[in-house]
């Protein structure tokens, strides 16, 4: 007997309500995640239908592909970056029921579309059929209709197809590396778009940018959404064709996660090599090179390895790399200014600490019972942080520097990067203490509790636009001082980040003595 | 280790509810008690991992919630359900926790391959601890609880998942320490090693304490086990339902 697909849209319901109930601040959030739903859906549904509504088909035949394309990369990197996925139904719960892989890729994929997000992309994109009305009528609204479906299938088989793969390609240890160059394949194939689109509209060359979008049209990200423009224009061959792709498409995708899901559910493969015996002593194994023998000494050594060795938090390193290493890359050839960006990428790495005790889990009680003074525990962190973060800063101002070919502004670039990331680090220290929430036991890296989600983009965004804030009158210094700025702005950035750090240090501190044991409730998952 | 009126509401439900309890020093503990019934609850809020609602618990004379830094440095704890950090390996680990005691590197050096050694958990062993089996999981639990050599033990079903040959070893290090002078307070369901091994008990049912004293006082004449039963309320079986199996 297979089930169909309800039973699976109706468990997500049920645990999302259980998960809601008797807990405000989690409901506050989910409501807060609707308003901001409501939000995007609004403004997407306005931007789509205005070529209709101001009867503009070069203008639509631009838009709509190109709009398109970037809700379904949205889609593919929101996750990988900032989200996670929901992964309240987690593939590894179905393994010991009698269900066929058909019938359980069928019912999770219902259970992957409903929700808020994927309802808001529907009512976004319902703006496309407004604009395919207008221009052409019912059979076109009809065609755009079933464009927008399908495209919002592809999105959410994009999302969990490629979270799912990475997730299992992240899982073995042999082949992370892979995963990483995977990674930076997507995120090196966003790139040109984003440049020729951003290069296009700043010198107004929509000869340019149309022909991209036309392009664009006939990829699997934009076709879904030209079905209806297709009609409209009575080539009724071509919107066959692109309903075709998308279909194809989709097939495609859910055919490759149901070959990950598998990997999903059977669960790590154990490809652990042999380590040889050793006979060197305990303590010399933990401890890294040129660390006291302290306590302090022993935390960091620990962090550094965890680091590495736990799969989700070597994703954020590996994520916040490629990100670190393309986003210049992408905003260097469109000419704007890197300050902005340098603030961003500052606050970004810090942001890895934002729930860095979800990480350890209930692990965290051998510090507690320890009696960890909270200085030296969160003291401890950033340091083990920090090692792994300032060498990538460098590297990315060292790659904005070749990238607008003025090395001499290397050393001011990574001292404002500095001054972002102590200012994102004195933000992010107290909200991991106060804020912090337990990580499914799930195997997959970008697992998210069910709502964890929200809270973690809340997080994020808050963190985000705390660190431009703060760092704004650093950044007006250095736009008033100019060449001098050039000579001071590392030791100026330094000074800043270190205090801004000290500051969040002492009240995460103090934060972590009051409630290290709430602190432990808090991350630790239930049973 | 003393408790004085200890507490505890998960949300609305009551979990513990007034312990009070005394472990004289010295004293080989057990606390028995069937499941849920409270015991890793109150074991929690005794060691200042979990606080407590209302209450007082101390270690060794020192107030574990209002002096936390001079308790918890005397007590070796083993909670249950925990994870250990197992990214480490088994020497990585015990060094950890000897540094974070903040003892000294060639003590912590020592005593670790001599815990790794005994415990037949293997000195050069550079497997992650995530890779061990459960048994070994809970032997290396044990081994940082130790590491220390703390005078008060605190140990949350030290015996399950513990394969028999490990837990005649374990039985035999807890009675040489017991006998050394130090004093083990341990939870679990099962009756016979509480039975063998310790000279108090105290019974937990639904979070309040039933029963407590020497063991002789509490079992009387009769089986720990009968005694169990009739405590906490247990049924047995009459033989007309699950007439199916």
């Amino acid at each position: 007997m297979t089930p169909g697909v309800l039973p699976f849209v109706r468990l997500k319901l049920r645990l999302l309500a259980n998960g809601l109930r008797g807990r405000p601040a989690r409901i506050a959030l989910f409501l807060l995640g609707v308003v901001l739903s409501g939000v995007f859906a609004i403004i997407g549904y306005a931007i789509f239908a205005i070529p209709g509504v101001a009867h503009r088909p070069g203008a639509a035949a631009i838009l709509l592909p190109l709009g398109g394309a970037v809700i379904v990369l949205g889609w593919l990197f929101l996750p990988l970056v900032f989200f996670g996925v929901d992964e309240s139904l987690d593939p590894a719960r179905f393994a010991l029921l009698p269900l066929r892989r058909r019938a359980l890729l069928r019912g999770l994929f219902a259970a992957a579309l409903t929700g808020l997000p994927a309802l808001a992309t529907l009512a976004a994109t319902a703006g496309m059929v407004e604009t395919a009305a207008q221009l052409g009528g019912p059979a076109a609204a009809v065609g755009e209709l079933v464009g927008v479906v399908a495209g919002l299938l592809l999105c959410v088989a994009v999302s969990r197809a490629v979270t799912s793969a990475f997730a299992t390609g992240l899982r073995s240890r042999r082949s992370r590396d892979l995963a990483a160059i995977v990674l930076a394949m997507f995120a090196a194939a966003i790139g040109p778009l984003q440049l020729v689109v951003l290069a296009g509209a700043q010198r107004a060359d929509w000869g340019a940018v149309g022909t991209v979008a036309e392009v664009v049209g006939w990829t699997p990200v934009g076709a879904p959404y030209e079905i209806g423009l297709e009609i409209a224009a009575g080539r009724w061959w071509a919107a066959l064709l692109k309903l075709l792709i998308a279909l194809v498409a989709i097939g495609g995708l859910l055919r490759w996660w149901s070959a990950t899901l598998e990997n999903a559910m059977i669960g790590t493969v154990g490809s652990e090599t042999r380590r040889t015996a050793t006979d060197r002593h305990p303590v010399a194994l933990l401890l890294l090179p040129r660390l006291p023998r302290t306590r302090f000494g022993a935390l960091v050594s620990r962090e550094v390895r965890y680091w590495w060795r736990e799969t989700r938090r070597r994703a954020s390193l590996i994520t916040f790399t490629m990100v670190g290493l393309f986003m210049p890359v992408g905003l260097s050839v469109s000419d704007s200014s890197p300050g902005a960006l340098v603030i961003f990428m500052g606050a970004m790495a810090a942001l890895g600490l934002a729930n860095q005790f979800g990480f350890d889990g209930s692990a965290y009680a051998a510090n507690v019972t320890a009696g960890v003074p909270g200085r030296v525990e969160i003291g401890s962190r950033a340091a083990a942080h920090a090692i792994f973060t300032l060498p990538l800063l460098e590297v990315v101002s060292i790659v904005v520097g070749a990238l607008y070919g003025d090395p001499g502004r290397i050393p001011s670039t990574f001292g404002l990067l500095i001054a972002s990331y102590g200012v994102g680090l004195g933000l992010v220290l107290p909200v991991s203490v106060r804020a912090a929430y337990a990580f499914p036991a799930s195997s997959n890296p970008f697992a998210m509790p069910s709502g964890g989600s929200q809270a973690k983009g809340l997080i994020a965004f808050g963190v985000l636009l705390g660190s431009i804030v703060v760092s704004l009158p650093l950044q007006i210094v250095a736009l008033l001082l100019g060449p001098v700025w050039m000579w001071i702005g590392l030791p100026v950035g330094v000074a800043y980040g270190t205090a801004a750090y000290l500051i969040g240090w002492n009240m995460a501190a103090d934060l972590l003595d009051k409630r290290a044991p709430e602190l432990l409730a808090a991350v630790t998952p239930n049973r | 280790m003393s408790l004085r009126g200890l507490v505890k509401h998960f949300d609305t439900k009551l979990a513990v509810s007034q312990v009070n309890l005394d472990v004289p020093a010295g004293s080989f503990y057990g606390l028995l008690g069937p499941n849920g019934a409270g015991k890793t609850t109150t074991l929690s809020m005794a060691v200042g991992l979990l606080r407590p609602d209302a209450g007082q618990a101390f270690l060794l004379g020192y107030d574990a919630w209002a002096d936390p830094a001079a308790a918890k440095a005397r007590v070796g704890v083993l909670p249950d359900g925990v994870r250990l950090f197992d990214r480490l390996t088994g020497p990585e680990l015990l060094a950890y926790h000897g540094l974070l005691r903040g003892m000294e590197q060639a003590t912590v050096d020592q005593r670790a391959r001599e815990l790794l050694e005994v415990l037949e958990l293997g000195v050069g062993n550079r497997t992650l601890v995530v890779d061990y089996s459960a048994g070994m999981k809970k032997k290396m639990g044990l081994a940082c609880a130790l590491l220390h050599a703390p005078r008060l033990l605190v140990l949350d079903e030290p015996f399950e998942a513990v394969d028999p040959v490990s837990a005649a070893l374990i039985r035999d290090i807890l009675q040489r320490y017991v006998a050394g002078g130090g004093t083990v307070v341990f939870s679990s369901h099962v009756m016979e090693v509480v039975e063998r091994l310790c000279d108090h008990v105290a019974i937990l049912s639904d979070g309040v304490l039933r029963l407590n004293g020497p063991l002789d006082r509490v079992r009387g004449d009769r089986s720990l086990e009968e005694v169990f039963v009739q405590v906490v309320g247990g049924r047995v079986a009459t033989g007309s339902e699950l007439a199916w199996l």
